[in-house]
């Protein structure tokens, strides 16, 4: 993919984006009716659930990614699997900052060490290892891939630790093998807020791709001893 | 990829518009009556306008990370 494409295709995805953030955004305050239980602070569902949904659609991609760059050896599947981390560690953060939010007000408590909030934790401290080892030396061996390739068995089972295990954290309530357990309007909102997070990811996604490029192929021209000078 | 600076500030500003918007007290007056309609203060209502800001801070602190290693290396390209 050359960099025109991909510069259409960044400001494409983001013109989607900001378009449907401010449906979901008008959706959220204005029309979704506000939750009889829990109140106001229910509104943060329709950020909380998206940022986990990218969370795994990025770290989902980081994994295959790796996989195929070990496989292969192409280098665009490694510039992808990096531009897929780095969105995938920011939306990871803002799960783990919105969560606490929502819980100080409908639990009590900003953090409890119950399984989907520790394993949720453990993957952010999985992939900020894959940063810290892929820039631990100049030159990232394939093992250091590996990293990423081993993140995403996590991600299993922060899906199932909560009818698994003991948990106050409630149970999932769209991808139920019974159906959503939710009301339409609710889930409306929801919908439209995971595809303008997706669109603004894959906007960003493709933006630090070509960054990537930029700085590699810069790196590359660097190591070569007689670069823009034609030797023949 | 010159010509994606102005992008990348187009995209900022229209960000930061929507940023205001998520953030400000106004949007809850949509709300519909009724008791937890009218419920627009106090720990919930900020724990929804951080937990916004929150979301949007770092969305946006990720663009600004982009835009500076673009310049970056634009510069490079620039002095060769």
């Amino acid at each position: 993919m050359n960099l025109g494409r991909i510069q259409r295709g960044v400001v494409g995805l983001g013109a989607l984006g900001i378009a449907t953030i401010v449906v979901l955004n008008w959706m959220v305050f204005f029309w979704v009716p506000t939750e009889s239980f829990q109140g106001v602070i229910q509104r943060i569902f329709y950020i909380h659930v998206p940022a986990w949904w990218i969370t795994f659609l990025a770290f989902g991609i980081v994994a295959l990614c790796g996989a195929v760059y070990l496989w292969l050896g192409d280098e665009r599947a490694d510039m992808a699997a990096v531009a897929a981390a780095e969105g995938g560690m920011v939306y990871c953060t803002i799960g783990l900052l919105t969560g606490p939010l929502w819980a100080r007000v409908a639990w009590g408590a900003w953090w409890t060490w119950e399984p989907r909030l520790t394993l949720a934790l453990l993957l952010w401290f999985i992939y900020l290892g894959y940063f810290l080892v892929r820039r631990s030396t100049a030159n990232p061996e394939q093992g250091k891939r590996l990293v990423g390739i081993i993140g995403i068995l996590d991600i299993p089972l922060i899906h199932v630790s909560v009818s698994w295990l003991r948990s106050l954290h409630p149970e999932a309530v769209v991808m139920r093998p019974d159906g959503p357990n939710l009301d339409s309007s609710m889930l409306w909102t929801l919908m439209v807020g995971l595809l303008a997070y997706t669109f603004i990811f894959f906007a960003l996604f493709l933006a630090r791709y070509a960054v990537e490029r930029l700085e590699r192929e810069l790196m590359l021209r660097d190591a070569t001893p007689a670069h823009g000078v034609n030797v023949s | 990829m010159n010509d994606l600076k102005p992008h990348v500030r187009a995209v900022l500003a229209v960000g930061l518009a929507l940023f205001v918007l998520d953030v400000s007290p106004l949007v809850l007056i949509g709300q519909e009556a009724g008791a937890l309609g009218r419920q627009t203060l106090g720990r919930p209502y900020w724990h929804v306008f951080a937990a916004y800001a929150v979301a949007w801070v770092l969305v946006f602190g990720w663009v600004i990370s982009m835009a500076r290693r673009l310049r970056r290396v634009e510069e490079r390209l620039g002095k060769e």
